[in-house]
């Protein structure tokens, strides 16, 4: 009892010294949660891309309807898992943005709600592009409005391209071998195709981008695996690959860790003539502040296989609402309001969609923006409004959107990279791929 | 016992749920994906692991990850600490700058790294060009047989001074007269090496195994930030396996099941080095 | 009848000049070790300091420029050019827009603030992580009672379970306590990863201190508890700081459960930040490096305040069993 008292008192005694220096942190704000505002606000979260637009956009938005709104971002390569964890923890969350590749997954799970029930948002679909809504629909409804939307594009260095004595970029992928084989000899470049082909998230685009135009597909109509039937594009587009890396030695044997952003830097350093990247990568590719290529990189169309199209892989992000969101008919509202307020218009403008074009070139899903005269006069600046219209049009999205796609994402790449690696044959990497593709699929 | 009731209280609070909670969602299969169908399917998610080769094959590269990372860590950690040991000038700054690398947070580390690791502009590359020992760049991380190493490198160099401070510590409380002693018993160099300091420096052994080996087998920032498994499945360790099944694929059942398996190995582990390095316990 | 005079005077002379050739040898190894080590941990840190001041053409020349030949501090002071507490508007934001050459990141501001909050959950952390472990491990070294090692694996036991099973159960924990995105939840799951550890960081140490000096300060009428306090805490300074060395970094590293628990600026701390700057659309190398580099600079402070405690071994000597 005697020890017990004393050591209370003594332990009392000690922590107020020791804590003397975390007592003032402790009341440091954030460290406990401030009591709740009267308004009830809304909680957007968003992976950390344009921060300072979107809030800029937010505060015109709690300017203009007096709704305040919580903005939280994370990573973009934690996003996902980061809000797997919000999701299954039930924290507080009402609009957010999705990836069209999520969309089954979220659905199915009962995280996202739909929203074509509020007119004020489908009234948009009329002049947003096909490719959009279509993107957002899953099950016959509408899950939300258009964050940005942009698809693989096919760049060229054109003074490497004249140097190496060539008039017209590649229109196929034979072409581009040839083309690349000169310039290698010649000492241009010593892998004149860039191609990322780490795994990442991106890595889904390069490889449907390849498959797409080499006239095959992934997954039929009715998804079923068809990437293993050699007609369908699947393993010529992974032979072309695994040739260009091993035999013909145009693509680096680095390329299997190669991510976009470093690929990228690469081919604005003036390592390569070639590239595959994401369309809006064209205003970075021509600013002399980031690129030593600047003025020179040229789109052209995605060449073709040899049974194949210059088909390209296009995708799209959109402003989701949260299912507990949904639940609440005033929140709900709420939340649909600010969801109009970007990806529809706010104050009669499209401006969040047009901002972001502006700030960072990604591009929007209205087709009246097109008509815009700075918009216009932008793309001028480092591109060919033409050529990008031409290579949209020929955008179709990701045939493996499916509940089931998360789950056979990282076996795909991982086995596209092993027959890159020489672990495997093409035909056997994609039917490894397949095969999973087929048993995820009866199992749900 | 009073004196061990916050540190209870404390686990007891936080960490006795979640660990509950895990062994209890591993006797389900739970798919996010379809949230109105988790049966209770009692040992399933433990016995199909038997047979899943993905999961047999990353535990091995966990296996040599940590085999190769521990061992270098403490060697190095021993050298290091020995170093620090000694009287001479300078000491203080190198001890200083030999504490930057545990400073740097993981995902700066990992970031560096993957910058230095780089194939077609990074430093590594640029440094073995201009030092003359390549004749042309070098494919790093994308080269399936040294991926593995080249991460661990990463981790090594990071983990080194935790493990050094933790053998120092132990060398401090070796009495100085005992060396003393040995050295009027003529005993050399060696002979004090072996029978006064590193018997000395076994609880510091002891934490330096259990806390590596631990963080090795473990280990997920850096794969993640480098490869995200890859190149094939070169670095498909089993954390980024449990994260890819849990986070990725959804499957919350399974992934818990194989963090269990997880944690008992580790528990086994750190159990057999208390029994033949710890003292009492 | 000693040896000694039968030893001959040649013998002596050859036994010093061995001593001090052994000397020289000694002091050589140590200077080699030392280069070679500091090399081994310098050069990644030195090619990031120098990145650090290179524009983000300047970084990717082949072959790397070691020194930056165009040096730049635009990084820095990206970084250090506070921001205002007005709302950002249209007309103030920056509209990261790489057309301009301004492809800092919009939320460079916010890397200060975020090393605040980072410092805050570590200072903390250390102190509870002392306040609970001490006592703990000085029960379990020192004193026997029923189930002392029952309560080293139990607490062995909570620290098995990787960090990425644990983090949909802590949320929950979290959200019932409603801390969500505060950094009150960052101290106590940091608080539950550390602690097992430095009970068992300071259980070794507290072991090896003699039996005795427990007992003698019983017999002079001390309490348990003031023969801890009295006794063994000074005695036990390198423990104790390399207790605060590894709570204080750990919680300094840890990204996962900062990266599920956190969401806003108000509550993120340095790891999330740094990583939420390889963003979707731009990236800038440069002054990622520059960031890390800033990254470095609270602890190194800390350990240069504590380290001399154990390197120095200001106790080493005094506990002569």
């Amino acid at each position: 009892m005697m020890l017990k008292d004393k050591t209370r008192r003594l332990g009392r005694r000690d922590f107020l010294r020791y804590s003397a220096a975390g007592a003032g942190a402790l009341m440091a704000p954030g460290l406990v949660r401030p009591a709740k505002a009267a308004t009830a606000a809304l909680t957007m979260h968003t992976w950390s891309a344009a921060v300072d637009t979107v809030q800029s956009h937010l505060s015109a938005f709690t300017k203009e309807t007096g709704i305040p709104v919580n903005y939280g971002n994370s990573p973009w390569a934690q996003y996902r898992e980061g809000m797997v964890a919000k999701f299954v923890g039930d924290a507080p969350l009402d609009v957010m943005w999705v990836s069209d590749a999520w969309l089954p997954e979220w659905a199915e799970a009962g995280w996202i709600a739909p929203v074509d029930e509020f007119d004020n948002l489908m009234q948009y679909n009329v002049e947003a592009e096909d490719f959009c809504t279509d993107s957002m629909t899953y099950g016959g409804r509408q899950y939300g409005l258009t964050y940005y939307t942009d698809y693989m594009a096919f760049f060229y260095d054109e003074a490497k391209l004249k140097e190496a004595g060539f008039d017209a970029p590649p229109s196929s992928w034979d072409e581009l071998v040839e083309q690349s084989l000169v310039m290698k000899e010649k000492g241009i470049a010593d892998y004149p195709m860039m191609l990322a082909m780490a795994q990442e998230s991106w890595l889904i685009e390069f490889i449907s981008t390849l498959v797409y135009s080499h006239g095959g597909r992934l997954v039929d109509d009715n998804g079923v695996a068809v990437m293993q039937d050699p007609k369908e594009g699947a393993v010529e587009a992974l032979s072309w690959v695994v040739d260009a890396v091993n035999k013909h030695e145009i693509v680096s044997p680095a390329c299997v860790e190669t991510g976009e952003l470093a690929g990228l830097k690469a081919f604005a350093a003036g390592n390569h003539a070639f590239a595959m990247v994401a369309k809006y990568r064209l205003r970075m590719l021509n600013d002399p502040e980031q690129s030593q290529i600047a003025g020179h990189v040229k789109q052209a169309m995605m060449p073709q296989g040899a049974n194949g199209s210059h088909a390209t892989v296009g995708w799209m992000r959109f402003h989701g609402m949260s299912a507990q969101a949904a639940q609440d008919k005033a929140r709900a509202e709420n939340a649909a309001k600010l969801i109009e307020w970007f990806g529809g218009k706010a104050d009669g403008a499209y401006t969040f969609q047009k901002l972001l074009f502006l700030d960072i070139g990604a591009g929007f899903g209205v087709k009246p923006l097109f008509e815009d005269p700075e918009i216009r006069a932008a793309y001028d600046s480092y591109g060919d409004v033409d050529m990008i219209q031409a290579q949209q049009a020929l955008a179709r999205k990701k045939d493996t959107v499916t509940p089931w796609f998360g789950e056979w994402n990282d076996t795909n790449g991982s086995a596209w990279q092993s027959a890159i690696l020489g672990n495997v044959d093409a035909a056997g990497a994609v039917a490894k791929s397949a095969d999973l593709w087929n048993q995820l699929k009866d199992s749900y | 016992m009073l004196f061990l009731a916050p540190v209870m209280a404390v686990l007891g609070a936080v960490a006795v749920f979640p660990i509950a909670y895990s062994l209890y969602i591993s006797f389900f299969s739970m798919k996010l994906t379809r949230p109105n169908r988790t049966p209770f399917v009692g040992l399933k998610n433990y016995t199909d692991l038997l047979a899943d080769e993905a999961f047999w094959g990353a535990v091995w590269r966990t296996v040599s990850f940590s085999l190769v990372s521990v061992t270098a860590i403490a060697l190095i950690a021993l050298l290091v600490s020995l170093l620090l040991n000694q009287e001479f000038r300078g000491r203080r700054i190198l001890s200083t700058i030999l504490l930057v690398p545990w400073a740097i947070p993981y995902v700066a580390n990992a970031l560096m790294w993957k910058w230095i690791y780089d194939s077609s502009y990074g430093a590594l590359n640029g440094l073995l060009y201009q030092l003359d020992f390549i004749d042309k760049y070098m494919v790093w991380l994308g080269d399936q047989d040294k991926t593995l190493f080249l991460i661990a490198n990463a981790f090594v160099w990071k983990e080194v001074p935790l493990a050094t401070i933790l053998l120092l510590v132990s060398l401090k409380s070796i009495p100085s007269d005992i060396y003393s002693a040995a050295r009027v018993d003529g005993a050399t160099v060696w002979q004090r090496f072996v029978h006064v300091t590193l018997p000395a420096m076994k609880p510091g052994f002891l934490l330096v195994m259990i806390y590596e080996t631990m963080m090795a087998i473990r280990h997920f920032d850096l794969f993640f930030i480098l490869t995200e498994g890859g190149p094939g499945s070169a670095s498909h360790v089993l954390s980024w396996h449990i994260y890819v099944e849990t986070f990725r694929n959804l499957s919350f059942g399974s992934g818990a099941a194989m963090s269990y398996v997880l944690a008992i190995a580790t528990f086994a582990l750190s159990y057999l080095f208390i029994r033949t390095l710890g003292r009492r316990i | 009848m000693s040896d000694m005079p039968i030893t001959p005077p040649v013998d002596r002379i050859d036994y010093r000049r061995r001593q001090k050739i052994g000397r020289i040898v000694q002091r050589l190894v140590i200077l080699i070790s030392a280069i070679l080590l500091t090399a081994y941990v310098l050069a990644p840190v030195s090619w990031l300091v120098s990145s650090a001041f290179q524009t983000e053409t300047e970084i990717v020349s082949i072959p790397p420029h070691w020194i930056p030949e165009h040096p730049t501090l635009r990084n820095f002071e990206a970084i250090f050019t506070a921001g205002n507490d007005e709302p950002v508007t249209y007309e103030t934001r920056s509209g990261t827009d790489p057309a301009a050459g301004d492809f800092i990141p919009s939320t460079a501001e916010n890397l200060l603030p975020s090393m605040a909050n980072s410092l805050i959950v570590a200072t903390l952390v250390v102190i509870l992580n002392l306040l609970v472990g001490v006592p703990a491990a000085y029960a379990i070294a020192k004193i026997r009672f029923w189930g002392r090692n029952a309560s080293v694996y139990f607490i062995l036991i909570t620290r098995v379970i990787p960090d990425i099973a644990l983090v949909v159960p802590f949320f929950l924990v979290i959200r019932k306590l409603g801390m969500l995105d505060t950094l009150g939840s960052l101290v106590i799951t940091y608080l539950a990863i550390t602690v097992p550890f430095t009970v068992f960081i300071l259980i070794q140490y507290f072991e090896g201190l003699p039996d005795e000096l427990d007992k003698a300060a019983r017999v002079d009428g001390c309490s348990r508890f003031q023969a801890l306090i009295k006794v063994f805490l000074p005695l036990s300074m390198p423990s104790l700081v390399a207790v605060v060395l590894f709570t204080f970094l750990t919680s300094w590293n840890e990204f996962l459960l900062a990266l599920m628990f956190t969401q806003t600026s108000a509550s993120q701390t340095l790891p999330i930040l740094l990583a939420s700057f390889t963003s979707d659309f731009t990236v800038s190398f440069s002054f990622l490096n520059a960031a890390g580099v800033l990254a470095v600079v609270p602890p190194v402070i800390v350990a240069i305040v504590f380290e001399r405690y154990i390197v120095s071994g200001l106790t080493a000597g005094a506990v002569k069993g």
